[in-house]
């Protein structure tokens, strides 16, 4: 257990799918070699096959405090990367702009197709990264300790040096958001952009989130917007508890709006969605979560002033991120160090 | 700390130029032993157990004004090997980046271990790598990646040393034959020896293994 632990609460209601976060954290960290699959942040499609395909259906995570066994996602499950035929299209003409092989998987390869509810289709935008997990079943499984969290903040990183690429910790996440590099032979991650938040800043993803959508920030900071949602107004689950890894990404349920021609009915009441499949992803607590969100709602609607409604639209940053300066936190120097 | 579970190995006093050649004619006369492999046991819940395919290596041992060689042959019906690009740490330039073919593949491989201080009497170090009393020295071939001396001195303690050392593979008709030059293997030196198979998904402590025998 680390003394302070960063963390990250994304309100699902908020999301529009644009990638945004994506490419900000492409664009910033894995654009290197042996990387061009990896994407630490990622936005798929629920319901959906996710990325890697079926990650959560693969295995990893405890069960009876034991780490479960688990697939090994390949390449083709991460989805193809390839290149479009500029050249030919700038300089020949007459073609259309065109992937260079032919696509059969992709990141995100069913978009927006979601599923069929009494002859609705219905989905929303997950977007997904580390957990940055309190018990995180990546640091249990690598037998060369190359894993650690920090004690200072709570982030999960991969000593480079000492990892040899057995990629046991790919097969543990539950979340498979670990990668590897097969040109360097290390296993890669996100690394909650750790350069920045020492300054003070907050991740690429969230600072170009165009939906205002996440909120960052210390739990054990009473005054942050993530301790509030989490454990003050209690409306922020992590994904898949029942995997024991406890995840420090935290999101608010989609909950609105109610299927058409029914407003003003409760998303319990007449769900637009098989609430079964909330439960499947965030546990049997979204229930109680949704019920309180829609009292609020109801509250706001009525002419009163809902705390978690105000925060949640997140207006200005300094009401989305609280994030001190590195100094200021409690230092443990070296103390992940073996 | 285990006593010598004693199988020798006769080793010919050999002058060839290049006994890293395992095609070499000094190899065809040098003595043979069959040494019987062993899995691990399961040690990681993440991965199923693995069946025992690979149940022995074929090994041979010269030494030389030129050095100590050793010569390891075992049958493996899967090449697991990749050719791989270079690759940097930090992109810069205009080129396109190098990709990452296989997220899920692992490679062949093999190591000989003996002990990094000579030992006393017929007593060998542990098996896993060692003890803090008796530190083994490994030298570890990868067919992807080639070879690294290692040093242990117990289970999870191996670590690279940054140096190689010279070593030579084929794989023909089902079957790899990899030389390696060990300097500390003299006579009567003991040495065990890992196999490592790819498609098993072998690496690290999930391998094949043999008990320790002696050079003489």
């Amino acid at each position: 257990m680390s003394q302070h632990q960063i963390s990250m609460v994304l309100d699902l209601n908020k999301c529009l799918g644009c990638q945004t976060c994506t490419m900000a954290c492409k664009k910033l960290w894995t654009d290197g070699d042996g990387m061009d699959y990896m994407y630490w942040n990622n936005v798929e499609t629920r319901p959906g096959q996710g990325y890697p395909r079926n990650w959560d259906k693969i295995g990893g995570g405890f069960e009876d405090g034991k780490l479960r066994p688990s697939e090994l996602p390949s390449k083709e499950d991460y989805g193809q990367t390839f290149e479009y035929n500029y050249a030919e299209r700038l300089f020949q003409g007459g073609l259309q702009a065109m992937p260079q092989e032919e696509t059969r998987n992709t990141p995100n390869w069913d978009e927006d197709v979601g599923a069929l509810m009494l002859g609705e289709n219905y989905y929303f935008y997950l977007p997904r990264l580390c957990n940055h997990c309190t018990n995180p079943a990546c640091l249990e499984a690598c037998p060369r300790k190359a894993i650690y969290k920090r004690e200072e903040d709570g982030i999960v990183l991969v000593d480079q040096e000492r990892c040899e690429g057995y990629r046991y910790c790919m097969k543990a996440c539950p979340y498979k958001k670990i990668y590897f590099n097969e040109l360097l032979g290390k296993a890669q991650k996100c690394i909650f952009c750790y350069p920045r938040i020492e300054k003070g800043e907050v991740n690429a993803c969230a600072r170009q989130c165009p939906g205002r959508l996440r909120f960052v920030g210390f739990l054990d900071d009473p005054s942050s917007a993530v301790h509030k949602l989490v454990h003050v107004h209690k409306v922020a689950l992590g994904l898949f508890p029942e995997k024991g890894t406890e995840p420090n990404v935290f999101y608010v349920p989609p909950f609105n709006p109610p299927r058409s021609g029914n407003y003003g009915k409760s998303v319990l009441d007449d769900p637009r969605m098989p609430m079964d499949y909330l439960k499947y992803l965030f546990g049997d607590e979204v229930v109680d979560v949704i019920r309180r969100l829609e009292a609020e709602l109801r509250h706001a609607q009525n002419g009163g002033t809902s705390d978690v409604l105000q925060l949640l639209i997140g207006r200005d940053e300094h009401v989305r991120y609280q994030i001190p300066r590195h100094e200021t936190l409690v230092q443990i120097q070296g103390a992940h160090k073996v | 700390m285990r006593s010598v579970i004693g199988l020798l190995i006769c080793c010919a006093p050999a002058w060839a130029q290049n006994l890293l050649d395992p095609t070499s004619a000094e190899w065809r006369s040098a003595a043979t032993m069959i040494l019987a492999l062993h899995r691990t046991p399961p040690l990681y819940s993440t991965d199923a157990p693995a069946s025992n395919e690979v149940q022995s290596v074929q090994a041979q041992v010269l030494h030389s004004a030129a050095g100590n060689f050793v010569r390891l042959e075992w049958a493996d019906k899967t090449h697991d090997t990749a050719d791989l690009p270079k690759a940097e740490r930090s992109w810069q330039g205009d080129h396109l980046v190098a990709q990452s073919a296989a997220t899920d593949r692992f490679s062949d491989a093999c190591a000989v271990m003996i002990p990094a201080r000579p030992t006393a009497g017929d007593l060998n170090p542990s098996l896993q790598m060692g003890d803090p009393e008796h530190p083994v020295q490994i030298f570890f071939w990868d067919s992807t990646r080639g070879a690294a001396v290692m040093e242990a001195s117990g289970r999870e303690t191996t670590k690279r040393t940054g140096q190689s050392f010279p070593a030579q593979s084929r794989y023909v008709a089902g079957k790899w034959v990899v030389t390696l030059q060990v300097p500390g293997l003299k006579a009567g030196t003991p040495f065990a020896v890992a196999i490592w198979n790819g498609s098993q998904q072998d690496r690290d402590g999930r391998k094949y293994f043999s008990i320790w025998y002696r050079a003489q």
